[in-house]
């Protein structure tokens, strides 16, 4: 561990860790800098064995942690690049992510993301197919400032079009989930006790959006707790469909996290 | 000469009639003499024929009555203080029962005499309800031969409705004695075993094999969930007490359908109040991971999944097992789902990964032109058995595993799931935590999807793994599919056989053996006469009789254990109130509970208030306006 690693280093190797990876872009949102300047801190990272960073896909290079940055941000994860397949997807889960932070509302009440890794950690790679992990959860502490504190929100951002069965099946299990994940199996789904997520929160491409929304109606009642928007300007790769959206959100990502409180 | 004969007989005839009278005359009079004593014994009497009651319920009464008789002649010789009134205190309180009888005092009088006449009429009734019931039993009482199974016929009534009402009476018949014994209901009749109001099983019984046998509808259900209940309940008792391990409960429900997962609900609520903290039931709401299982077990356990012939497919029996074990026994590691072993079926993953090893990379060579064939036979073995192999979820995640094999409608699948699954609980029961465990598996139907996995050698690798079975079937013939495999089950059951009614108990009840009867011919004096003149001779009977098996009403039972059994009233047990089932999820199956599986109109599940509204929150984080 270097000796000068500051407060915003920290927040970023937690979040690069918890997020698989993230591209160069959304890192420099993230810490409120410009591109070049998140050039150098991942550049600092690298000479700190704590990072690895590579142009995997198009648009800027991606930044994952090694072994030795997961082991200090307490994460027993395997250190591997983010999966080419896997890109797309990762993107836009941490665009949401960014979206999320950097609302004064999510601040103010000092809500906590919790990442499909560390859910994953949690279950121990018992992980199987038919259990579906999130792409996250976001938690709000007991007596935040905002109506729903307390609850506990399942967020999915859905990139492709699946079936709508398979989406109403997914929506379902996570509305009608009543354990943490990797609790006992038996307790997954107790009868009698409150559903662990009080809401899904699904961010849609313009190609999913009808999927999910038909989805939504299949749920029935469930379906009052499914929340529905379009995913945040910067989550498409670029050079992909919406990378002009991406733009945008870049932007505006990191305007409002340079204008947080670091 | 002949009216003097006559004369004789006649005389004898009168003689013998004199006696006779004279003698009941004798009897009469004691009987008014000791009229306190004649009273209780025929109420006594009276009462453990109405009831049913066993002799030895009556002395024992009579033994319970012995401290007040202490305490009255302890009074005495207090009041008195003279050994000699203590000695003559019964003949004196007759003498007084009398005096205050004849005064017109009689509630005095009983109540003088009460402390000396109630254990004596008790013992007295006692003794003559015994002098009864052998008259009975040995065929020289009633006035025709007839009388006896009458007699029993009765008896057996009467035994029934005092055991019904036994387990009607709140807190009569508590899941658990206070020794710690399984007390599955009320006791109608004993042979061989210890007559007591409830019937009592030791916890250790149901840590050995046990048979239990019985039609639909006979109650067989009940008394499954009451021994669960109460193997659940003894061993957590013991577990707290660090006295034992943690106990499993495993059960393989062979038939599948509605009335599988109905009866799987009530279970997890019956076992839930007996103090299993969860349930899983198997494929709806848990699943178990296939690929916990060690390498050279999946290998096997995979292997005989699919179906092969015999003769020339041995050849390729051979050669799956060999490509299963390079795609499992990988430098990878095993596969970890049934999708990761699927993409190791492929020539190019597997040559590639053998690439180093000159050995493994020439037996891959001469199967490789097979390896398609055995991924498309995976591929389809995987799609019919759905998901609840693959994890994830072992049987250390909870107390109760309720496992629901469709052994009626999919009988292919069934097989091999039971096959799966027993694979999975023999490994996890072998390995460092199952041992910790006090493991019950409880397999009901199981010869319908026994051809993979025959019951013996089920019972064989229970009995070498520690495990309990207790093995389950709706008629003897269901117990296995060769009657040598049925002996041996049932020969072998050291738990005890549980029998309710069916129509063909007679092999199972002729394991109880047989017991000595005496068996008493009567002349015939005359049509409808029998005289009381005949031979008696000693004859063999069977402990268990099979028409009383085959009248068995709605929970009953009879327990068969060491040449004795003793027939039981089971008392239900009722459960918290049924879970509201959920909404269906599509692509998966429903779990029928409560109201829902008993044909009512199920309630809709009563969802959370609707959650606050965030949408401006999420508004300003991703754009107006909710799709």
């Amino acid at each position: 561990m270097p000796t000068n690693v500051a407060e915003r280093d920290i927040a970023g190797l937690l979040f690069v860790a918890e997020m698989y990876g993230v591209q160069l872009d959304q890192l420099a949102a993230l810490l409120g800098v410009t591109e070049p300047r998140a050039r150098g801190v991942t550049a600092s990272w690298r000479r700190a064995r704590y990072a690895e960073s590579a142009r995997l896909g198009p648009g800027p290079p991606w930044v994952w942690l090694s072994r030795a940055g997961l082991a200090a941000c307490g994460l027993r994860s395997p250190a591997t690049a983010p999966a080419l397949s896997r890109l797309a997807h990762l993107r836009a889960v941490a665009a949401v992510r960014l979206a999320l932070e950097a609302t004064p509302g999510y601040r103010g009440a000092g809500a906590f993301w919790r990442s499909e890794r560390r859910l994953r950690a949690r279950m121990g790679g018992r992980v199987g197919l038919r259990e579906h992990v999130p792409d996250g959860e976001v938690h709000w502490p007991d007596g935040a400032p905002v109506a729903w504190a307390g609850e506990c929100w399942a967020v999915e951002a859905e990139l492709t079009r699946k079936t709508v069965a398979r989406t109403a099946a997914i929506m379902r299990e996570i509305l009608t989930r009543t354990g943490d994940y990797g609790c006992p199996a038996a307790q997954a789904r107790e009868p009698g006790r409150p559903p662990r997520h009080d809401r899904v929160l699904y961010l849609c491409s313009p190609a999913a959006r009808p999927t999910v929304a038909r989805a939504r109606e299949m749920a029935g009642a469930l379906g009052a707790r499914v929340e529905t928007r379009d995913l945040p300007p910067g989550a498409a790769l670029p050079g992909l469909p919406g990378a002009g959206q991406s733009r945008a959100g870049q932007s505006r990502a990191g305007q409002s996290r340079a204008g947080a409180p670091s | 000469m002949i009216r003097r004969y006559l004369g004789l007989l006649a005389l004898l005839a009168v003689g013998r009639l004199l006696i006779r009278l004279a003698g009941l005359a004798v009897i009469a009079a004691l009987a008014v003499a000791a009229a306190p004593v004649s009273l209780v014994a025929a109420y006594a009497a009276t009462m453990a024929w109405l009831a049913g009651w066993p002799p030895r319920r009556l002395y024992r009464a009579a033994l319970w009555c012995l401290p007040m008789v202490v305490v009255w002649l302890a009074a005495t010789a207090v009041t008195t203080r003279s050994w000699r009134q203590v000695a003559a205190a019964p003949y004196l309180a007759w003498l007084a029962m009398w005096h205050g009888a004849a005064a017109g005092s009689v509630a005095l009088a009983a109540l003088t005499i009460a402390p000396a006449a109630i254990p004596l009429g008790l013992a007295a009734g006692g003794l003559a309800w015994a002098w009864r019931g052998y008259a009975m039993r040995t065929g020289t009482g009633g006035l025709s031969p007839g009388s006896a199974v009458s007699f029993d016929r009765r008896q057996w009534r009467h035994q029934a409705r005092s055991a019904r009402a036994r387990i009607a009476a709140p807190g009569a018949v508590p899941l658990l004695s206070r020794g710690g014994d399984i007390v599955p209901g009320a006791v109608i009749r004993t042979v061989g075993h210890r007559a007591s109001p409830a019937a009592a099983i030791p916890y250790r019984r149901l840590r050995s094999h046990q048979v239990v046998i019985g039609t639909t509808g006979t109650g067989k259900t009940t008394l499954l969930l009451r021994l669960w209940a109460g193997f659940c309940a003894r061993g957590l008792q013991l577990y707290a007490a660090g006295a034992g391990h943690r106990p499993l409960l495993v059960v393989l429900d062979c038939k599948g359908g509605a009335d599988s997962r109905r009866v799987a609900d009530r279970a997890r609520r019956v076992l839930r109040d007996a103090g299993a903290r969860s349930t899983a039931v198997w494929p709806d709401e848990a699943a178990l991971s296939l690929w916990a299982l060690p390498p050279r077990q999946l290998i096997t356990t995979l292997v005989d999944m699919i179906e092969h012939g015999t003769g020339g497919a041995a050849y390729y029996a051979d050669v799956m097992e060999a490509v299963v074990a390079l795609a499992v026994d990988a430098p990878a590691g095993p596969p970890a789902s049934a999708a990761d072993f699927l993409a190791r079926l492929d020539p190019g993953w597997l040559a590639a990964v053998y690439a180093g090893d000159s050995a493994d990379a020439a037996l891959l060579r001469s199967a490789s032109r097979h390896i398609a064939d055995i991924a498309l036979r995976f591929r389809t073995l995987f799609r019919r058995l759905g998901e609840g192999l693959d994890g994830p979820g072992g049987f250390g995640d909870a107390d109760v595993w309720y496992c629901i094999l469709e052994g009626t409608s999919e009988i292919s699948v069934a097989e091999t799931q039971a096959r799966a699954l027993v694979d999975l609980l023999a490994s996890y029961a072998a390995d460092g935590r199952g041992s910790q465990r006090e493991i019950l598996l409880a397999v009901d139907e199981f010869s319908a999807v026994s051809r993979r996995l025959p019951v013996w050698e089920l019972y064989e690798r229970a009995r070498s793994l520690g495990l309990a079975l207790q093995v389950s079937a709706q008629s003897w013939q269901g117990l296995a599919t060769r009657d040598d495999d049925r002996y041996r089950i049932a020969a072998t059951a050291d738990g005890g056989i549980w029998l309710l009614r069916t129509p063909h108990p007679d092999a199972a009840a002729g394991l109880a053996g047989t017991r000595p009867v005496i068996d008493t011919s009567r002349r015939v004096r005359g049509v409808p006469r029998w005289s009381h003149e005949g031979s008696s001779r000693i004859r063999q009977a069977p402990v268990v009789d099979p028409a009383i098996i085959r009248s068995l009403d709605v929970g009953q039972a009879a327990y068969i254990y060491r040449g004795g059994v003793t027939y039981v009233q089971i008392k239900r047990l009722v459960a918290a109130p049924a879970a509201v089932a959920g909404q269906p999820v599509p692509g998966q199956p429903v779990t029928v509970t409560g109201a829902a599986a008993a044909g009512h109109a199920s309630t809709p599940r009563p969802e959370p208030a609707a959650p606050p509204d965030a949408g401006q929150f999420l508004d300003e984080a991703f754009g107006a306006g909710p799709h």
